[in-house]
């Protein structure tokens, strides 16, 4: 391409480019913005094309050049599609399209050749807006979007002012209008269309999958553990229980085959009746402790409640089963951001207090990994300080070895080979949770008690936000379960064992800050910490009112208004009725509308009235100047004052400082006039 | 303001392309509609008359919409639902909002200037907007094209003049072609658009013959005064088309540059030639011609005859003018040769 306009060209100033160049750059700069956050997760090649791209684009409208040719387009169109499918090996699914759509959006530009040809980049600028939130839904990427919108429907209305050279800022406050008059509708739309489940499939792929999973092999939890996005939220009814007691239960891990741990293979759910309470058989103790929950989309079928929880929590949309190692499980993963309230008993026992069948799966330890460490349990066993002992004082034991044995606590851990827990529990003694618990369960194993590791949160943020408590990803914690014989199952943590304060002090791993964050810090920590807070409510709020509404709050705003035993037809119908009362005023404005006479008008036609009264010829074309110029040579000094008024009249219609609305009082003071005048004239 | 500068020509929209008894029936359907409208100079835009529909991009926009919501649907994405309602709640108001940009209007048509057949006629229309500001509203001859809008802003509480050409065929006293006004102001979602049927009448001057047939020989009055003029120096008389050789102080430059503006030659006075010549553009005198041929020379004539400023007549069978000269006297002869039948 040959550039006519040099590089060195100064540049011309905003308001002095031509029109279509301004428009154009416009344009692309909303387009920029639009597709930037998805920078982040895009191959690096399809950065760059759009970036040469949509500077290419501005190139030739600096320059008023022609525009490529098709062939030019489809040629650069399938060598993305050629390395789209390079770099994920597949055309379909959420990257891929996001992918492509971008690219799309940037060749388009190329085709751009008029204001009026550009309603496909319009459209697809709406669609990639939407393609964000598959990424997230924070209140940051909704301002960023949000101005994007605003940027395109700014273009948009650009495109639709033919005349001269409109301002951007008057062509964005118009949008910006149509906006706002939209807004109602949109939140009446938002408020009652019925949210139904997905139509088809589960998207697997929505939000990248953080936090707990089905299984443990080393290292996974540590990744969680750099994860300060939030995992859940709680909001207790009464005292707030100590820290170090939250645990939240998530998914049991009793099958070890020597690399990962897994669940059991779930036998079957009980449902929310005595086949549950007989197989769990929870004995509980004390005061439930009620609390409501909002818990992000884990993408996990178990719900992480705090322990022990003796019913399911109902939660609009799923049905939630519990299982005899105490987890509640839902009938699919949640995929949404849920809220709902439920109860704990902090006192509480539980399982089997006979040695069943079922135990002896907790004891299954696969052959041939960690011999050292079966060897060091055979040992212990083989000491006869331990021969009478129960699984308690093993535990103890344990927990103590733990605790003086040199142990350390530490999330970098490094990398574990074939027999970790050989590696972690006799040579290098460091590691955190999943390494404390999975050597624990391994020993006790090994020791005939039967063990087991379970996952889930525990801790919170020690401060409250908004009266809510924040759990966030890095509070994930793996922790041990043994069976003690007349007992049940029994906690233990060992890493409360190493390090008391990973569980008391919950906020352990603080991310590193950024610029800004860092400078504040050091300067005024306490600014820093307001100001997080601060966020973290406003996040809240947004959470709570925006994203977390789904159909349960929906169906609380029916039962506020009145609706007995709201269902989601209910919704339809308060929708349509709404709807179309809304298209009903709007009919009947229009009807009032046209029936509706210029106000100038009425006023002439009253003034006219009270002139034929005095037999003056008004007829409908005559000006109020010409009226004025007849009342005089009629009445003469007389009709004085009703010219006088005529003449203010006409001043206040046409003159160049004219009001916009008829004087009343001048149309009253008038008719008076008139009427004194009749009367004088008849005398 | 702006001004329309593609022209409409009137054949065209006479014959309409219909495409199957489909587009017969709306060309009827339409024609019979822009039938019922009464004539006015002065239109005021009102619920009454002014039409919307959603446009082609309207309907993709609504396709789009639907995309986005079972996208958010699917994902269930609430925030894909703030978008997709946000998106569906502008698109619903901009149909109040299009709708109100031509509502409130008025059209008044000015004056019209008579106008050669086949040259542009240029219809002046004020719009007065009495409350906000108006943008895009586009004018046209309602047949035409799209293509031929022509834009206009309208000041808040003001007035913008707006320009719309379009090319008559005949001579003669003709009605206007219906107009229509329209914008898809501020989205392009939607099209409002009105139809307005003007009450003036355009007089159509017969189209000048081209290239013009040279003028007839002016000939002595009889009974005239005879007495000749000084040729240098004295009173003008009367004017010629310059001629190759004459003294740049006899070139009559007021004249030549009105001359030189319509197309016309330099001119020079004319000391020798006497104002009691008359010159009578004649019916008789143009052969053998068809009867709009004649008519065409006549205004040629009328035109050169007017430009060169001597005293010319006009003889129609059944009508004579009286030799004289001006604008008025112009003006006098075109109409006649346009009303002539």
């Amino acid at each position: 391409m040959a550039l006519t306009l040099s590089p060195f060209a100064p540049w011309p100033g905003w308001r002095y480019l031509p029109r279509e160049a301004r428009d154009t750059l416009f344009l692309l700069g909303v387009i920029g913005w639009t597709v930037l956050p998805h920078m982040l997760h895009l191959p690096v090649w399809c950065t760059l094309l759009t970036v040469v791209v949509l500077l290419w684009r501005a190139r030739l409208a600096l320059s008023n050049q022609a525009l490529p040719g098709r062939w030019v387009l489809v040629a650069v169109l399938i060598v993305a599609a050629a390395l789209t499918f390079w770099s994920f090996r597949t055309l379909l699914g959420k990257e891929p399209g996001v992918t492509l759509a971008v690219v799309l959006m940037a060749l388009k530009t190329l085709e751009l050749r008029a204001r009026r040809d550009a309603f496909v980049i319009f459209f697809l600028g709406f669609f990639l807006v939407l393609t964000h939130f598959l990424y997230s839904q924070t209140l940051l990427v909704a301002t960023a979007m949000l101005v994007a919108v605003w940027g395109l429907l700014t273009a948009l209305v650009l495109a639709h002012m033919p005349v001269g050279q409109p301002s951007l800022r008057i062509a964005s406050r118009l949008a910006l209008r149509t906006a706002l008059y939209g807004a109602p509708i949109m939140a009446l739309l938002f408020v009652l269309f019925p949210r139904i489940g997905p139509l088809w499939g589960v998207p697997r792929d929505g939000i990248s999958a953080t936090g707990l999973s089905n299984s443990m092999t080393m290292g996974s939890v540590a990744e969680v553990a750099a994860d300060d996005s939030v995992a859940l939220r709680v909001r207790f009814d009464g005292p707030v229980p100590a820290p170090e007691s939250l645990y939240f239960r998530g998914p049991v891990l009793s099958r070890f085959d020597g690399i990962e741990w897994r669940p059991a293979t779930p036998g079957f759910d009980f449902a929310r009746g005595q086949a549950w309470a007989s197989s769990a058989n929870l004995r509980v103790s004390g005061a439930p402790l009620g609390y409501e929950m909002t818990l992000e989309p884990l993408r996990l079928a178990t719900v992480p409640l705090l322990e022990a929880a003796a019913g399911a929590p109902a939660i609009e949309g799923y049905r939630i089963n519990g299982r005899d190692d105490l987890q509640w499980v839902a009938d699919r993963p949640l995929l949404e951001r849920v809220r709902f309230h439920a109860e704990a008993y902090p006192s509480f026992s539980y399982g089997p207090t006979q040695r069943t069948l079922r135990l002896a799966d907790q004891l299954a330890l696969p052959s041939g990994y960690n011999p050292r460490t079966l060897e060091w349990a055979a040992a212990l066993r083989r000491d006869p300080r331990y021969a009478n002992a129960d699984a308690r004082a093993l535990a103890q034991a344990l927990l103590r070895h733990i605790r003086t044995g040199g142990y350390s606590y530490t999330l970098a851990a490094g990398e574990y080979g074939r027999d970790a827990i050989d590696e972690f529990w006799l040579d290098r003694k460091a590691g955190f949770c999943e390494h404390f618990a999975a050597a624990f369960v391994v020993v006790m194993r090994a020791l005939d008690v039967p063990a087991r590791v379970v996952t889930g949160y525990q801790g919170a943020d020690p401060l409250p936000v908004d009266g809510y408590y924040v759990v966030r990803q890095s509070s994930a914690h793996a922790w041990a379960e043994y069976w003690q014989p007349g007992i049940g199952w029994v906690r233990a943590d060992p890493t409360a064992a190493v390090a008391p304060e990973r569980i008391s002090r919950t906020r352990r791993l603080a991310p590193p800050p950024g610029l800004v964050a860092g400078t504040l810090g050091t300067l005024n920590p306490e600014l820093l910490a307001q100001f997080r807070a601060g966020w973290e409510a406003v996040n809240n709020r947004w959470n709570q009112w925006v994203l977390n509404y789904s159909r349960g709050q929906q169906l609380d705003l029916l039962k506020t208004l009145g609706v007995q035993s709201p269902s989601w037809e209910d919704l339809t119908l308060l929708l349509i009725g709404a709807l179309s009362a809304l298209a009903l005023g709007g009919a009947a404005w229009a009807w009032w509308d046209r029936h509706r006479v210029d106000p100038w008008t009425r006023q002439m036609d009253r003034l006219r009235e009270a002139l034929r009264s005095l037999g003056i010829d008004a007829a409908v074309p005559d000006t109020p100047r010409a009226l004025a110029a007849r009342l005089r040579e009629r009445y003469g000094t007389n009709a004085q004052g009703l010219a006088a008024l005529l003449d203010a009249l006409e001043r206040q219609r046409y003159s160049r400082a004219s009001t916009p609305r008829p004087d009343a009082g001048l149309t009253r003071r008038f008719v008076g006039l008139a009427r004194r005048l009749r009367a004088t004239a008849a005398v | 303001m702006s001004t329309g500068t593609l022209t409409h020509d009137d054949d065209a929209a006479a014959r309409p392309r219909w495409r199957g008894p489909i587009g017969f029936a709306r060309a009827r359907f339409g024609a019979w509609l822009q039938g019922r409208l009464p004539r006015t100079d002065t239109l005021l835009l009102t619920q009454g008359n002014v039409y919307i529909l959603p446009t082609r991009a309207g309907l993709a926009f609504g396709i789009t919409l639907v995309v986005l919501l079972l996208a958010s649907i699917n994902y269930q994405l609430n925030l894909g639902y703030v978008l997709t309602f946000l998106l569906a709640g502008s698109g619903a108001v901009t149909m109040y909002v299009t709708h109100a940009t031509l509502r409130g209007l008025t059209l008044h048509l000015k004056p019209l200037v008579p106008v050669f057949a086949g040259d542009a006629a240029i219809l002046n229309v004020v719009l007065t907007s009495p409350g906000s500001a108006r943008f895009g509203v586009g004018l046209k001859v309602a047949d035409a094209d799209i293509a031929t809008l022509s834009y206009v802003d309208v000041p808040a509480g003001g007035q913008a003049p707006a320009q719309i050409s379009f090319v008559p065929r005949r001579r003669g006293v003709h009605a206007l072609p219906a107009l229509s006004t329209e914008t898809r102001f501020p989205l392009g979602l939607f099209r409002t658009w009105a139809v307005w049927r003007p009450a003036s009448e355009l007089l159509v001057y017969p189209r000048p013959e081209r290239p013009a047939a040279p003028l007839p020989q002016a000939r002595p009055v009889p009974g005239g005064p005879t007495q000749m003029r000084s040729s240098d120096g004295g009173e003008v008389e009367g004017v010629r088309g310059y001629r190759r050789g004459d003294p740049l102080k006899l070139i009559a430059w007021k004249k030549a540059a009105k001359a030189l503006e319509t197309g016309g030659e330099l001119v020079s006075r004319d000391t020798s030639a006497s104002a009691h010549q008359e010159l009578w553009l004649d019916w008789q005198a143009c052969g053998t011609l068809a009867t709009e041929d004649r008519l065409s020379r006549l205004a040629a004539w009328v035109l050169g005859a007017d430009r060169v400023g001597s005293d010319y007549g006009l003889r129609l069978p059944g009508r004579t003018i009286e030799p004289d000269s001006g604008e008025a006297q112009r003006r006098r002869c075109l109409e006649a040769l346009a009303l002539w039948r």
